[in-house]
């Protein structure tokens, strides 16, 4: 390793002992972090400019007459750090203490109470009685609009905020107000946050209780809260997503990061859009038999009923009704099964979609799409034509009058008449919530949504990214490409694929856009299609 | 100048030595006489600003303060850099910085509205609020805390009958604490609108706001 150390572009020094190699113009805090080393911070933000002003990152530099900023203090060769040494540890005390001098120390009803890096600084380095003995100064709550409320007591003036919507959103709208132990956080007087789209982001970077979600307020405490990597499905550019839930219920999204992709960041429209991943009422069980003969059964029943249907009728004009909500292994499951089973005439898509795109200035590659759903492109590739107007109605016409076999899947059906797929020799509806347009099925099968499974989605960029299940299934309901897969199995012969991998591995091998991909290629971070095929 | 025997080293009276008055001494004449677009731009940006007759209502930047905004402007690189002098120059204008003030010095520097209130708010010298005619600073920092600036202050509030940062009835006066003015040598020092008086007492405060609402009728 010692001739890479020599090269230019690298320098080595060492950490609390620990020698490391990293690329010039590193700052220290990182260096240290890929040795697996914390350094306190609260300005420093990786998406966001380092003013170096919170104090708390100061490291001692041997050679330096004083202690060094690491966030801003660039890495150089020979260079020995420690941030442990007295003298660092001395001043985090310090630093600590005064941030808790005017801190209400409100930490049972705080909503950042177990995420809170002052709480978490405090518990490991603090002091342990306060020397301050004069009465703290009581600001009380602001409400910024938007989603947003502000606690002036808890804040440490980091102004990660302010920067944000400066830096990032282009709209600085957040200011440092007044001066010393008065100073607040606030926007220009009464102006708020009310239409800024990317707000919700300052919540997320907030390194301590000052700034919360009104909508989070009070619902969980954050070590409740289940995380799940996932994909946001409310526009086609698939920021990368955790999911939070207690109780099998999403409590909140909050954005995961990925360079390619979001950054730090997502939107507010996504954000906010969650309820219906939580909507109770959902079907439970498999149902058979038309109007009033459908009866609950079980899969097996169901499934081997359907079966024999489909054998009956093998040959038919086949058409579907997918949804860009699906995932990739769901829509091109049931694609393969439709071509298995008879001639697919038409399988299209409806997708409701904004008046306009929102970009986020700082980080072009973010941008609210106008696509309101997260697979619109997969469903491309995988065969499915957009259909239908701007609100996601209409389009249907051919498919409601169809007499050979129709399936939906996951659309549903909010538009359509009663008596929608009536001429169907064969209606079968996949699908999350009873419809009045399901009536006429001979088939309605539970599935799952994007939380309850494992899948993947392509995003507007042409990028295939996975998402893990993060809730229970209701009832029995099941995964489509679970469901999707075991028919095409027993009409194709071959095994059933056992996992959401297994049936993306068969798409691979059928469809060129995901040739030489797996789950496992994917991995957390997605990847790329050719552009020929995206 | 004044007959008043007034105690007061800033001015020490006709000694004899100079052929000079109290207005000289002071500044207020030749400060006074300073042309309205700043003159040559090196000074257009340091002018005091608290000569000119206040009008909460008046434009901002028109006519010779046009000129003057723009002298400032030209001398600073960046429109952050000119925000403190533009401001001064709103306030010597309208007297205090409102927060329309802030929104129209904001749009015509191009900078943010909550930014130029960030500024305002963090100088204190920038009145966020309406204030008298004569603005009574009173130093209440070391040196003239212990040379008794805290009955001063409590005199000036008793003889205006205000609270601390209020304004009189008569809209005359706004009396508010100061930090440290540098005048330690002379305690209690305070400021009036452009002028120090220093080696106040609690005893000068009613000759000093007497000579004050004269200067008023006499204009």
């Amino acid at each position: 390793m010692a001739d890479v150390s020599r090269r230019a572009d690298t320098v080595t020094l060492t950490i609390d002992g620990h020698e490391v190699n990293v690329p010039k113009g590193t700052s220290l805090l990182h260096a240290a972090e890929t040795l697996g080393i914390e350094v306190p911070h609260y300005c420093y933000h990786p998406g966001l400019s380092a003013p170096a002003q919170c104090r708390i990152c100061l490291v001692e530099v041997e050679g330096a007459p004083k202690l060094q900023p690491s966030c801003v203090t660039m890495a150089q060769d020979g260079q020995v750090v420690h941030t442990e040494s007295p003298s660092a540890k001395r001043m985090r005390q310090g630093v600590l203490e005064f941030y808790l001098v005017n801190h209400p120390l409100d930490c049972p009803i705080c909503d950042m109470s177990g995420e809170c890096k002052l709480q978490d600084y405090v518990f490991d380095e603090g002091r342990e009685q306060g020397r301050a003995r004069e009465p703290k100064r009581v600001f009380g709550r602001d409400d910024f609009g938007g989603d947003v409320f502000y606690y002036g007591d808890r804040c440490v003036m980091c102004t990660r905020c302010v920067r944000f919507m400066d830096e990032v959103a282009d709209d600085a709208r957040l200011t440092v107000v007044e001066r010393g132990d008065r100073a607040v956080i606030d926007t220009f007087f009464e102006s708020g946050l009310d239409d800024a789209s990317f707000a919700g982001n300052i919540v997320d970077i907030c390194p301590v209780g000052a700034l919360v979600s009104k909508d989070f307020l009070h619902k969980a405490r954050a070590w409740d809260l289940d995380h799940t990597p996932s994909i946001c499905p409310n526009c086609s550019q698939g920021c990368n997503i955790d999911l939070h839930a207690r109780d099998n219920l999403v409590q909140r999204l909050k954005p995961r990061e990925n360079q390619e992709v979001n950054g730090h960041w997502m939107c507010d429209y996504g954000r906010a859009n969650y309820e219906w991943i939580n909507r109770a009422g959902r079907i439970e069980s498999p149902g058979v038999g038309r109007g009033g003969k459908r009866r609950a059964a079980d899969w097996q029943t169901a499934l081997g009923a359907l079966l024999d249907r489909l054998r009956e009728i093998e040959g038919a004009g086949v058409r579907i009704v997918g949804s860009p909500f699906a995932s990739n292994e769901a829509l091109g499951t049931l694609h393969r099964l439709g071509r298995a089973v008879g001639n697919v005439t038409e399988s299209v898509f409806r997708c409701r979609r904004a008046e306009d795109e929102d970009p986020l200035p700082g980080f072009p590659l973010l941008v609210r799409r106008r696509d309101l759903a997260p697979n619109v492109d997969g469903a491309s590739i995988l065969g499915f034509e957009p259909a239908g107007s701007d609100d996601a109605t209409g389009g249907l016409g051919a498919a409601a009058s169809h007499d050979g076999i129709l399936v939906v899947l996951g659309d549903q059906l909010g538009d359509q008449p009663e008596d929608f797929g009536a001429d169907a020799s064969l209606y079968v509806y996949l699908g999350t919530f009873e419809s009045p347009a399901a009536r006429n099925a001979d088939f309605v099968l539970p599935v799952t949504t994007f939380a309850e499974e494992d899948g993947t989605f392509v995003n507007a960029q042409g990028r295939v990214q996975r998402f893990e299940q993060g809730l229970q299934a209701p009832g029995s309901a099941r995964p489509a490409w679970l469901v999707l897969g075991a028919l095409l199995a027993a009409v194709e012969g071959g095994n059933p694929p056992g996992s959401a991998a297994d049936a993306f591995a068969a798409l691979a091998v059928e469809y060129a856009a995901f040739a030489g991909l797996s789950h496992d290629a994917i991995g957390t971070a997605g990847a790329v299609l050719e552009p020929a095929h995206a | 100048m004044s007959d008043v025997p007034f105690r007061n080293p800033g001015w020490a009276g006709n000694t004899g030595e100079f052929d000079l008055s109290e207005a000289d001494v002071r500044g207020t004449t030749y400060a006074g006489e300073r042309p309205l677009d700043g003159g040559h731009p090196s000074t257009s940006a340091s002018y005091p600003f608290m000569l000119v007759a206040r009008n909460p209502g008046a434009p901002l930047f028109e006519g010779p303060y046009q000129e003057r905004f723009e002298k400032i402007r030209g001398r600073y690189p960046t429109a952050r850099a000119a925000l403190l002098p533009a401001l001064n120059l709103a306030q010597e204008i309208r007297g205090h910085v409102s927060p329309e003030t802030m929104d129209e010095v904001a749009a015509l520097l191009g900078l943010s509205s909550a930014y130029v209130r960030g500024v305002a708010t963090f100088y204190t010298m920038y009145n966020k609020r309406p204030v008298g005619r004569f603005l009574i600073q009173v130093c209440t920092n070391i040196s003239c805390n212990l040379c008794g600036a805290d009955e001063v202050l409590a005199a000036f509030l008793q003889h205006t009958d205000t609270e601390l940062g209020d304004t009189s009835a008569d809209e005359n006066f706004t009396v508010v604490e100061a930090e440290c003015l540098a005048a330690c040598g002379f305690p209690t020092c305070v400021q009036i609108n452009e002028r120090y008086f220093e080696d106040v007492a609690a005893g000068d405060v009613p000759d000093i706001l007497r000579r004050l609402t004269d200067e008023l009728k006499g204009d």
